[in-house]
């Protein structure tokens, strides 16, 4: 767990700022304006699964109120950019603010009862949700079941045409989620949370002061989560509260952390570049309910056989990983991925790599024993 | 306001609350005894739906004929997810994430078989939807009427079957102490799976009237979760009662929420109770004495 320190905050920062240039390179690389907006879905997902890991993975409760924190930022900007002419980036940090403040009431209301079970936090989170779609469709001021256009907002100049805008905007936010992410699971916080998931009694008793762990990574949270929407409400163009307020957020947060695996900061990122990247393809290619029965199908292979996340088992088998990785690039190269894009290329190699990583631990050249199982947090406490 | 009109609404909220005690006793039973959080309930009673609509619309059955069929396929469906939970050693906190997946799974399964689009069994396939019963000046449709009878009567020989029965001995201790019942000779896995059966039937009961009484779509699922969880914790883990009563009362809540101040508060009054629910009574309304 502590295979992250300083450097690996600044190696990403690096990334980053390499990712910051992609756009001003366009026309000398030549590539497909479509490529930044992919891009900006991955570091949509990316921030939104590093957000929610950083509370769920490392605390262990289990919350489905990334679409209230989510759906708070979009409608932020909703109602102050468009109806009431706010600027636009200051909207943004209003989208944190209002998605934290969210945060901190369901925290310190659910925090102080102290036989709170886990799943009863996770139906409160849920019902959260549900409350604030409800209360943006009886109120006028919100959206009153209209639904609210943001493609009409007025963007700053200075931030360039819209495909550069949104992926350096996406870009930006992902960085801070992972940062974020990557600090917390180095510091005293991150040490209290796994204490928090592995046995809440036992660490209190050592003097973790749980409460104030737990309120601190919600706020986290729910911030990035709440910008990351308000962002997102440009990429939308029209806001509906179905949309918005959808299963499809909280599911996708959830899938991909579980996928990636929840206990290292890598396994959200991981596991949301794996899902956006075959998602998309499978959509673009018309299979959008085979890409459903994936995405479900996924879900259970991984919490019956694959508790620890690919990217734990990822950095146990790099050799494996590696070679699926080349043959699912020979394999679409030969199917002629290519001619069609980049990224169904990508696509063939991680979809592989995957395949040959989900392949029984003991199988196989050098098998070892898997790592300690993932889900070992028994929820019901008190 | 009009007298009438808010006595006509409330006895149907009461019916309609019938049927939500109904969808929500096979997940209430699954949750309190067999610590599975089995969002695949859903599914089931979707399906259950689906297929009566299919044997109603297409082969000209009577709706109510339906149960023959569905009630043995999703009870044997919900057996065999609970083998499978025994099997791989699912725990309640992964049950609710597997079932996750798997609704997922049943929801595209019924686009691809029944498209996205609106079906409703047509009304020559089902004289009962626009027939009803009217006593003084309420009149009680008769799919909601049905689903609110049978409800109670399910609600009461299950109360009955967990207090009277060897098996209902069961499996209590089984939700009181699983592994102090087996040292007891009680044989979990079998009564687990006995146990989902049930759940998965009165799943498929609660099918059968949805598909009497209102037009399908596969996105419809997702908008029960919110009524169906608020009546099971508000009935409390379990307790077969408690979930009547709390459907009652949310189906009444809603119903009153919809003539008072319309129909789009009813989702919000809902949600405020499941909230203050869970803060303040997250045993159920009668209590940890009520559950099994």
């Amino acid at each position: 767990m502590t295979s992250t320190n300083r450097n690996t905050s600044l190696i990403t920062l690096a990334v980053a700022v390499v990712l910051w240039f992609m756009p001003t390179f366009r026309e000398t690389l030549d590539y497909p304006v479509f490529f930044l907006l992919f891009g900006y879905s991955l570091f949509f997902w990316i921030a939104q699964a590093s957000s929610w890991n950083t509370f769920t993975g490392f605390s262990g409760y289990f919350s489905f109120g990334q679409g209230a924190f989510f759906g708070a930022g979009v409608y932020s900007v909703a109602v102050l950019a468009v109806k009431r002419d706010w600027p636009l980036l200051t909207t943004f940090l209003v989208g944190g603010l209002v998605a934290a403040v969210i945060g901190l009431i369901i925290g310190v209301v659910v925090f102080r009862l102290r036989k709170l079970r886990g799943e009863i936090f996770a139906l409160m989170t849920l019902a959260v949700a549900f409350v604030m779609a409800s209360l943006a469709r009886v109120s006028p001021t919100i959206d009153g079941g209209q639904g609210v256009p943001v493609n009409t907002v007025e963007v700053p100049e200075f931030l360039g045409d819209f495909p550069t805008m949104i992926f350096r905007l996406g870009l930006i936010v992902a960085t801070l989620a992972v940062i974020a992410a990557q600090t917390v699971q180095r510091s005293r916080l991150g040490w209290g949370l796994f204490s928090i998931r592995d046995d809440e009694d036992v660490a209190e008793t050592l003097g973790v002061p749980t409460f104030r762990y737990k309120i601190t990574a919600l706020l986290l949270t729910s911030f990035i989560a709440g910008i990351s929407g308000a962002i997102h409400s440009l990429q939308i163009g029209y806001v509906t509260i179905e949309d918005v307020f959808s299963i499809r957020v909280p599911l996708f947060v959830i899938l991909m952390s579980i996928l990636g695996g929840t206990k290292h900061w890598m396994g959200p990122v991981v596991g949301a570049i794996v899902v956006v990247t075959l998602n998309d393809r499978l959509n673009r290619a018309g299979f959008q309910e085979i890409s459903d029965f994936i995405t479900g199908g996924l879900l259970i292979v991984m919490i019956v056989a694959v508790k620890e996340g690919l990217y734990l088992r990822m950095r146990a088998r790099p050799a494996r990983t590696a070679i699926g990785f080349v043959v699912g690039l020979a394999i679409g190269f030969a199917l002629g991925a290519l001619d069609e894009s980049l990224i169904t290329l990508l696509a063939y190699g991680l979809g592989i790599a995957v395949l040959a990583v989900m392949l029984p631990m003991s199988w196989g050249p050098g098998g070892r024993t898997a790592p300690t199982e993932a889900s070992d947090k028994v929820v019901s406490r008190g | 306001m009009n007298a009438s009109l808010l006595s006509q609404s409330i006895a149907s909220g009461i019916l309609v609350g019938g049927l939500y005690a109904l969808m929500a006793l096979g997940m209430s039973l699954n949750w309190g005894v067999l610590k599975i959080i089995n969002l695949a309930h859903f599914s089931f009673i979707l399906l259950s739906a689906y297929v009566t609509y299919q044997l109603a619309s297409v082969y000209g059955w009577d709706p109510f004929l339906a149960i023959i069929v569905t009630v043995p396929l999703f009870g044997l469906g919900g057996m065999a997810l609970q083998w499978a939970f025994e099997r791989f050693r699912i725990s309640e906190f992964e049950s609710l994430l597997l079932t996750f997946g798997l609704f997922i799974i049943f929801e595209s399964l019924a686009t691809s078989v029944w498209s996205a689009d609106f079906r409703r069994i047509d009304s020559a396939a089902n004289p009962y939807a626009s027939s009803s019963i009217t006593i003084g000046s309420i009149s009680l449709s008769i799919p909601t009427l049905s689903a609110f009878v049978l409800a109670i009567g399910i609600a009461f020989g299950t109360r009955y079957l967990l207090d009277q029965t060897h098996f209902g001995r069961a499996v209590r201790a089984l939700a009181h102490d699983r592994e102090i019942a087996g040292a007891f000779g009680v044989d979990h896995r079998k009564v687990s799976m006995q146990l989902a059966g049930l759940a998965g039937a009165y799943a498929a009961l609660a099918g059968v009237f949805i598909a009497m009484s209102s037009s399908l779509f596969p996105g419809i699922a997702v908008e029960w979760f919110g009524i169906v969880f608020s009546v099971v914790i508000l009935g409390g883990l379990g307790s077969t009662m408690g979930t009547l009563l709390a459907g009652v009362i949310i189906g009444t809540v809603g119903a009153i929420a919809t003539v008072v101040w319309g129909p789009s508060t009813a989702p919000l009054v809902v949600f405020l109770i499941l909230i203050a629910t869970l803060l303040f009574k997250p045993d159920g309304l009668l209590g940890a004495k009520g559950g099994v």
